[in-house]
This record gives C-alpha cells, structure tokens and sequence, in this order.
C-alpha cells in the first residue's frame, strides 16, 4: 500500500516492455506531471528513455524511425483522436501505447484502424492516473471540484476514473463507507460502486486485508485548510505553494538562477524525506547540522595540495556536489520561509488562529482579531483568514460581531475577493446544517487534553488544533466509527478490522491531514491508511474552491449593508 | 508513562528553564527510536519552540557556531544523571526513586526492547553502549508498507491486432497478388514491344476499351488527346495523367528477397529519399516519356520508335497499385531505417552493461577487502578498477561522438529533434559514469590491507575469545549439573577427516577425486591441483573473480589435504 511505489511499478514495467533501444515517452499533461512525480529525468534517461514529448504539442517535430516510442496517455476523447493521427502518420518506429485508465472497446477499434502502417506493438491499461504525492498520499489535481455545492460532472468523472486507478494499482477491492451528511460523498461512493461492478473481472482479488474506501467531504471541517502551518512539507506549501513537488522561487529578491525552481521530493531528497514533517524550529536545527557538516567537508576539499588531496578530491566531488546542491535549496528556503515569518507577524497570527479554533473566549479572542487587524504587517490573507475563523466559529454566538470585523477588512483596503469569502466559508461549511460542532468537539477534546498535559508536556501553542480527520480515523481503526454517520455503501457490513484504509477528501486535502495520517501510520503498525484528495489546498486554493463551490447558490447570510 | 530509552538534553535551555522544569516535573527529553512515543512526536516540544524563536535571527547566521550541547546516554529522567548501563539505571531507580513503580516497570520494559533490537544487530557485548543508540536517527522507523506488486493491469493487445490484422488482411493479400504478378512480368519479358505487349496481357487480362468510356480515376473522357492507357498489374483503363511509371531496375528490387537487396536502395543516411525519388523520377519521367503501346494504334508504335529505352524500361500502374507497392516499400524500408548513431549507441550500452557489471563485482571485492578478508586477491581488485576505468573512458568517448555527430556536416546538419536526442544520449552517458564510475571507492593500498588484516585478525580472537568465555561460562553450569550425573563421553573423533573430502566433492564437478585408484605417473591430487591453476588463470582473465576466490579456496584445501598425505605416508614408513 505504498502509491509512490505502484507509480513506480508501472513506469518501469512500461519502459521495459519495450527491450533496449532508444525510447521516446509521448505524454498528455496530466501524465507528464503523474510521470515527473514518481521519477527524476536523470532517472528515467538511465531507463533509456531519451526524449519527452506532448501528444496536444501545436507544433511535432519530425519524427525519428529509429526510435521506440512509448505513448502514455489519459484515455480522454481528444488523446485517441491526437493518436489516431499519429498513428496514421507515425513519426517514430514502433509504438508501445499504455493508458492510465480504462478505455472503451470502441476506441481501441478506432485505433486499430489507425494503425495501417503495423507500428503498434503493444495496447495496455495501467492504472497509474493520479498524482503520487507521498507513499501514502495521493491528488488528482482538481482544483475547484464542485459548483454550487454538487458535483462538476467532469470533474466527478476524473474523480472516479482517479480513485478506480488507486485501487487497481494497490489490487485492492474494498468496502464503501461515505460521509452521509454529505450529497457529494453518496454520490461520487456510488459511482464508484457502478463501476466496480461493471469491471468486476479486473477487481479479483484475493483480500485479507480488508480494505475499506472511506469518503469525506471538506465541507465538513473548513478550519483546517485556513490554518497557518509549522511543519515543514505544510509551511512550504502555504507560504511559497508546491506545484508537484516543485516550488517556484523566481519572486525571492537575488536568487540564483539555478535556485529560481526548486524541486522538493522525498524520493530524490534524502534531507527532505527525513525532515518534511519536522516543525520549523526542528528544521532550523537539522539546517544548521547539515551547514556545519557541509562545511567541514568544504574544508577538506579548499586544501588541495598533495596528489593523494587532488585523488581524493575526485573521488569525493559527485557526493560532494549532490550535498552542495542539497544544502543551497534547504537553505534558501527556510530562509526565505523565516524572512516571510518575519515580515508577517505569522507568529502572532498563528497563535490566534490556533486560539480561535480550538478555544472558545468570544471577548477576549474579538479583542484580539480586532488589534490584529490594525496591525499594518499582517497580511490581507492573514486578516482574512482570522476574521473567516472568527465567523466559523462564533456564528450562532449572539454577541457576534462579524458585520464590524467585515467593516474593519474593508477599512483596511482588503480586496473583494476575500471579504467575500467570510460569508462565502459558512455558506460552504453550512454552519446551520452540520451535526457536530467542530468547534464543541475542540472544546471536549481540550479538557481531556488537560488531564494528559501534567505527563506529557504543555502543548505547542502553535500546533494545537488536530484535524477532524484525526477522530474518524481513530474511531475507524478502533470499529467505533457511527455507521449512522458514515454508513456502509450496500448492505455489507464489515466486521473484522479493517487494515487497508483508502481515505478520499472531497474538495481537497492538507499536508496537516498528510501529516496526520502519516503519524496514525507510525502508530497503527497493523494498519496502512493512504490519504487522498481532489487536490492538496493551501489557503489561496482553499479560497478559490470555497468560492467556485458557493456561486450560484441562494446566500443565506448576507449582511443588512450589502 | 515514560516510554524513553534515550534522552536528549539541550543544556543550554535547561539552564534557563530549569527551575520552571522542576516546579512542572516536565522533562525536555527528545524521544528517539520509540515508537510508542507518538504522541509527544506530534507536537512541537517546548525545546523545538525556543528554537523557532531564536531561529528567527539565527537562520541568517546559520554559519555562526553555536554552543549547543547535547546530553546522551542513559539519563535519569529525575535526577538528570549519566548512568552508562541500562542496568545501572535500573538500578538507580530501584534504589533512589523507588516510589514511583510505574515508571520503573515502563523502564524496565524498554530497556528489555532495546535490548532485543541492539543484540539482534550486533552480536558483540562490547557495543552495547550508548554510542550505538545515537546513530540512529531522531525520526521513528519508517513505515512499513508491506509487500507490494506491480498493480493491476489489462492488455488491450490481442483484441488491437485482431482488428487491425483483418482490416490490414485485404490490403496484403492486394499487394501479395500484385508482388506476384510483377515478379511474372519480369520474367523472360521479351524486348519487342509487340511482344511484350502479348506477355503483358497474358499475365495480366486487360479490360476491353470498349467497357470504358470514362477515366475511372478522374472522370473525363477519353479523346484523340487522351487516350485509354492499362495498368500492366490490375489490367484496368485510365488517362495517362492518372497513371504512373515504375522502372524495371525498380520493380526487380520490389520483387527480389529482401536479403538480396541492394544496400543502396536502404541506404541508412538518406531515410526516405530513395523511394520518394524513385516515383518522382517516375513522374517526372512522365512528360518526356512516350506513350506505351495501347491495342492497335499507330501513334504508339511511333512514339515507341521515338524513345524505345525509356518506354522499355518501364511498367504502366494506376495510382492505385502504386500506393500499395508504395505501402510496401516503406514498411521494408523502416526495418532497415537506422542511422549510424544507432550503432555507437548500441556499442555505448553494451559497455555500460559490462562496467555495472565489473562494478557490483568490484563492490563485492571492495566490501570484503576493507573487512581485511582475504577471499579475493587485492592485485586482483586494482585490476579489476583499471579495467572499469578504460570502459568508463570509452564510454566517455562514444558518447561525445554521438554528441558531436553531424554536428560539422555543413550540407545537412542535425538540427532539432535529432540533436536534442543526442544531447540527451550524452547526458545519461554522464549521469551514469558519475554515479556508477566515479563513486567508486578506493581500494586500500598494500600497507592499509594490512592493518585491515590485522584488526580483522583481533577481532575473529576477539569474538572466539567472548564465544569460549560463553563456553566457559556454560561448561561451569554443566559441571555443577554433571556433578551429579556420570560424565558421559561424546567426543567425536574421525568426523574432521571426512571434511576435505566433502569439500572436494562440492568443487562443481572438476574430475573424478573420489577415485584416484590407479597409481599413474603423476600423483591425481598434483594433477588436479594444476587443472585448478589453470581454471583460475582463465576465470581471472574472464574477470570472474567470485569464480577466482572460490577455486583458490579449493587449492588451498587441495594443498593442505596433499601435504597431510604425505605427511602421513612418511610417518607411516
């Protein structure tokens, strides 16, 4: 149960299949991406793959007959059109054609046809059609998944054909239990159920493991996406935005040409895979350790001179090279992350992020936002998010003051787009129509949390809350988890203990869930959870998703000035 | 509940915070390796907090040294006392803090994991100290996924060729029958138009002039000015402009083997153009060529007197039997499509394939060398990394070649896709000899092995020393038992003579050495052992030094077992 290494298995079969030779890899941009997650180019030209090309590409270049070329492509309408005519016109030898999801006999008939020059030599499905994140977290990258709070059909298709393509990488032919306050979770479970029937011959196998598919919906816990994060995988991607493993430097003033995009993956990056779920001030730590150690090195190598130095030297370069490389990318970006801390007073807003969403002192935490937001450093996202917290949590509250704190964000020149967003964000998590309150659980969460705290140390103030992911799945491992909230699709009912559990968040997930997940993995040897989403939000995507989901539905909680 | 088997300690803010620690009875201890402590794992710790805050102005002076000490070992989490053994501690604990059993029950237990973990890696008593612990590293074990197979996969292959071979079918069994027509044609095609003519039609029936009043192809009329022509392999009617020409050399290429064919025609450099070439001249041809003969008509017996040679030459196709024969061509030709790179190329990975090989086996000799064994010669391992070396630099060499092939060719330089491959080529080549080549590690010099030899050689007493101290150890508790008992006498004699023999026996099949019965001139066992010498000169020079290492082993014991025999012989006289 590890997605990083399905993806794995796939390319490597698909680049073997083919014999030695040049090869060239003809890719959609959904598959390019799924590709350069899972390996590294100087990975793949190892695999004797010399060339990448786009099959939607304006403009191909000439063909060369002398080469292999494998097509991996996302079995869309348009990919078979744009191969029927390659094909028909093949500008490379012999073609070896892999498709990431399950495609209609018709369209093979299509292809088939197409083919009158004899170059194909191989057709498979392989089911490696999503974005393998981390070795238990997974994305389709979708970014604003529903309209209106109901399904985008487009995107509940991809949405389905994504999570079909997990469990045929894995072999896994699990239980449905689905969120039943959520429309969108009933109905994406159920069109998964379709298709696992209609493709019931592919889907047997044998299972002692019990796996189980469970679906969520965001709209049931917005806070965590709004939160300002403290380890380092989640920082990075809140403060600067990690865009498949890559994160975009251009904006950071005097950056070297070579830094300007940094990729940040645990398969490549020894130094990232061990740290990506330390807190900031671990990070910090290990920067320092991983400077001096780099800097002895450097050390040795400036006094070159004896033959046996010089000898050593070569010898040594690569490695030393690799670290070199390691230790200028961690470095400009905590760097640049603590600058942004700095500049921000992110400090300041974490900590009554973290207040807001786990405790409940209505006066003193209005006070708080109220001195906040005359702060001229905080940003207009961070104004936002407080103030959005705020009214998550204090709405039914009858003292609230959510019109003077909106009043107070348009003072301060925030732009429309995100003062709409308060109202937007309870139209989006239904406040009025949610069983529990998230911020009640905290609430009870909190005094049994007290009781612990004489053992095992005062919290960190800054990393208090814990998702509400945390409870189902804790509740889940343990059989505890209310049937009457996430029942069972059908009329099977589990009773053993599930090991393999497939977590799908619609509406996108967060490295804090990431995080989680990964830690109830440590915990749970038994148990393997694999987490995934429509995306991975950070608060900028967040925003846009809330914002996409809410147009066009009635606002109920417009203000008497607007 | 502390589940800590090692704690860490940041003097530094246990100065500070000391008397706030003590007053909360919070400990600042970094659980490591402990994977019951995943609920400390989850949140910052106060210590990391700190360091967020000094952070701050410390990351723009990451460089500067900071004094930060770190405390390991086996800490008292009460009293804050290195003790060097878990036994120790327990100890403290029992005698010290005795009123908390709880903790010294969760102690006790771990240090009872710990324990397990660290013997089943190590062997030896002397490591068992706090040294070993603090290798690892501070996050908990990784995750265990499990095995895990390639997923889920569905070949569409089969039901693809199925469609595509019955649609393809027609097409072949056209073109087969047309191959066959021609290759009739050509046969004894006499010279005399008139002739020819009268073979052409028996092979091929031609259509009646009179069935066709409109050219099939394009629809106009025939007249004076267009005239009714035939195509010589389906026999049908159309205007000369709907025709083409295929030349005799041409056709005789077509029809012969493919084995046969001239180099020439496949040239690799100049991938389409003969074929191409071949039709244009064709059309080109067309103008200037005479008209061939239709049935009966004056003008084309002229014409035919006109420009004899071209008009001989020559076989009259509609467009449609060209396009077949056109189809034909190019599939024959893609299999003979590949550029010179190719097989620089192909060279290029051969030795690539050679070098990982020489390098795992070079890996292996590395490994046991530096151990200070003497399985494998170190002679041997220098060879060994010369050799690397030359094919590394060949590889070098290929793949510039490849880098800068057609670069300079002023007429036709490779420009675009092809370049791009080529520079990718060179690329991979670098990649692969910087991290398979160059990260190659030294072997010891001659001196180093030495010292290696040596400390291996303390160790082996050292551990035969610590094993017959278990002995001793054991044989004491026995003689307490036995002392009640009989002593028994087991000792085994004669089970030691067998073990050469065996040994020899495993040597995969060299000669017969269990019957060494006819006293020849020279001693079986001699002869063997020179059969051995040899077999190992030929493995060292195949680079097959496991081979190497394991037939001088056999020698060895072929030696010892010679000289015991004599040994023995002579005594026995």
């Amino acid at each position: 149960m590890n997605v990083v290494t399905a993806l794995k298995f796939y390319i490597t079969k698909m680049t073997e299949e083919s014999g030695p030779g040049m090869k060239v890899l003809l890719m959609d941009k959904q598959t390019t991406s799924i590709v350069s997650l899972a390996y590294s180019q100087s990975e793949i030209l190892l695999k004797e793959v010399y060339l990448f090309e786009r099959i939607d590409a304006t403009v191909r270049s000439d063909g060369l007959k002398h080469l292999k070329c494998i097509v991996f492509i996302r079995p869309t309408k348009e990919n078979v059109a744009l191969l029927c005519n390659e094909l028909r016109y093949p500008k490379y030898g012999v073609y070896y054609i892999y498709f990431s999801n399950i495609i209609a006999k018709a369209d093979i008939k299509l292809l088939a046809e197409s083919d009158e020059q004899e170059v194909v030599r191989e057709v498979h499905e392989f089911y490696a059609d999503y974005l393998a994140v981390s070795p238990h977290l997974f994305a389709l990258g979708i970014s604003a998944c529903s309209q209106g709070l109901t399904w985008n059909p487009t995107h509940l298709h991809r949405t389905v054909q994504g999570i079909t393509s997990v469990l045929l990488s894995l072999k896994k032919y699990p239980y449905i239990r689905y969120q039943h306050s959520s429309e969108m979770a009933k109905r994406l479970a159920e069109k998964i159920r379709e298709v696992l029937g209609k493709e019931s011959n592919s889907f047997n196998f044998r299972q002692e493991s019990n796996p189980i598919l469970l679906i969520l919906d965001r709209r049931d816990d917005p806070i965590t996406p709004l939160l300002n994060q403290w380890t380092y995988q989640a920082m990075v991607h809140e403060l600067l935005t990690i865009n498949n493993n890559r994160v975009d430097l251009s904006n950071v003033k005097g950056i070297s040409k070579e830094l300007k995009e940094v990729v940040l993956s645990g398969e490549h990056d020894e130094f990232y895979a061990n740290n990506l779920y330390l807190n900031f001030g671990e990070i910090g730590q290990t920067i320092k350790e991983l400077m001096e150690e780099f800097q002895r090195k450097a050390k040795k190598h400036q006094k070159v001179e004896s033959i046996a130095d010089m000898k050593n030297f070569v010898e040594t370069y690569p490695m030393f090279k690799k670290m070199s490389g390691t230790v200028s990318k961690h470095v400009t970006v905590v760097g640049e992350l603590s600058s942004l801390v700095g500049q921000y007073d992110l400090l300041k807003v974490s900590e009554l992020e973290q207040e807001l969403s786990c405790q409940s002192e209505h006066s003193a935490q209005l006070q708080k936002i109220k001195r906040l937001l005359n702060n001229p450093r905080i940003r207009d996202i961070d104004a936002t998010r407080l103030v959005m917290l705020y009214a998550l949590h204090y709405v039914k509250h009858t003292n609230n003051d959510i019109t003077g704190l909106l009043d107070m964000l348009k003072k301060r020149g925030v732009p429309e787009k995100y003062t709409k967003l308060i109202h937007n964000v309870l139209e989006y998590s239904g406040v009025h129509t949610r069983q529990s309150n998230l911020f009640d659980r905290e609430a009870v969460a909190k005094i049994t949390k007290k009781l612990f705290k004489g053992l095992s140390g005062v919290d960190n103030i800054y990393t208090q809350h814990t998702p509400l992911l945390v409870e189902t799945l804790e509740d889940l491992i343990k059989e505890k988890l209310s049937t009457q909230v996430f029942p069972y699709l059908g009329n099977m009912i589990m009773s053993r203990r599930p090991h393999d559990i497939i977590v799908f968040m619609i509406g996108g997930t967060t490295y804090e869930e990431s995080l989680a997940v990964h830690n109830l993995n440590k915990q749970n040897p038994g148990t393997k959870i694999i987490l995934g989403g429509t995306t991975i939000h950070n608060f900028e995507s967040f925003a846009e998703e809330v914002q996409h989901a809410t147009t066009g539905t009635a606002p109920r909680y417009r203000t008497r000035n607007n | 509940m502390f589940y800590y088997y090692q704690f860490r300690i940041t003097i530094s803010y246990v100065l500070t915070y000391s008397i706030w620690l003590l007053y909360d009875h919070v400990f600042q201890f970094n659980v490591k390796v402990c994977s019951a402590t995943h609920k400390s794992l989850k949140r910052i710790s106060y210590q990391a907090l700190l360091i967020i805050l000094q952070n701050l102005s410390l990351i723009n002076k990451l460089t500067m040294a900071e004094s930060t000490q770190i405390l390991e070992g086996f800490l008292c989490p009460i009293c804050m006392t290195d003790f060097k053994t878990p036994n120790q501690l327990t100890k403290h604990f029992e005698e010290v803090h005795n009123d908390d059993p709880e903790i010294l029950k969760s102690l006790k237990d771990l240090f009872g994991k710990a324990k397990k973990k660290i013997l089943k890696q190590d062997e030896y008593p002397e490591l068992f100290d706090s040294s070993t612990l603090s290798t690892t590293k501070s996050n908990s074990p990784e995750i265990n996924w499990g095995h895990q197979e390639i997923g889920f996969t569905r070949s569409h292959t089969k039901y693809f060729k199925e469609i595509r071979d019955a649609r393809l079918e027609r097409y072949s069994t056209e073109t087969n029958k047309l191959l066959i027509r021609l290759d009739k044609l050509l046969r004894n095609l006499p010279v005399d138009p008139i002739d020819r003519k009268n073979h052409e039609r028996t092979i091929v029936p031609w259509i009646d002039d009179k069935d066709v009043n409109l050219c099939p192809t394009c629809a106009k009329s025939f007249h004076i000015a267009r005239r009714k022509h035939h195509c010589r392999l389906c026999g049908a009617i159309m205007c000369h402009d709907c025709t083409m020409f295929l030349s005799l050399s041409d056709a005789r290429i077509m029809t012969s083997p493919v084995s046969v064919q001239d180099d020439s025609a496949v040239s690799p450099t100049s991938s389409e153009s003969p074929i191409t070439g071949r039709f244009v001249r064709a059309g080109i041809g067309l103008t200037k060529l005479a008209r061939s003969p239709s049935s009966g008509s004056l003008n084309s017996v002229l014409s035919l007197v006109n420009d004899p040679a071209s008009g001989e030459q020559h076989f009259r196709l509609c467009i449609h039997c060209k396009n077949l024969l056109d189809a034909r061509e190019r599939l024959k030709l893609r299999q003979f499509d590949k550029p010179i790179t190719c097989q620089f190329y192909e060279k290029m990975r051969s030795y690539m394939e050679e070098a990982t090989r020489y390098v795992s086996m070079y890996n292996k000799m590395y490994q046991s060398l530096s151990e200070g064994e003497s399985t494998y010669n170190l002679r041997d391992a220098q060879i060994l990394r010369s050799k690397i070396a030359k094919i590394g630099e060949n590889i070098d060499t290929i793949s510039k070649k490849i880098l800068t092939f057609g670069v300079k060719d002023a007429e036709n330089p490779v420009q675009g896709l092809e370049l791009k491959l080529h520079q990718m080529v060179r690329a991979s080549a670098v990649i692969f000899l910087k991290e398979q080549l160059l990260s190659l590690p030294a072997i010891p010099t001659e001196e180093e092995y030495q010292t290696l030899q040596t400390a291996r050689q303390q160790r082996i007493e050292a551990r035969i020393e610590y094993q017959k101290q278990l002995e001793m150890e054991e044989r004491q508790r026995e003689k307490k038992k036995e002392q009640k008992r009989e002593i028994r006498s087991v000792a085994d004699v004669g089970s030691s003579a067998t073990k050469d023999q065996l040994v020899l026996d495993q040597s995969q099949g060299w000669g017969p050495s269990s019957a060494p019965l006819l006293p020849t001139s020279m001693d079986p066992i001699i002869e063997q052992m020179s059969n051995l010498r040899a077999y190992i000169k030929q493995a060292r020079a195949d680079c097959k030094f496991d081979e190497v290492a394991t037939l001088e082993n056999n020698l060895r014991e072929l030696q010892s077992a010679y000289f015991a025999m004599k040994h023995s012989n002579s005594s026995d006289d």
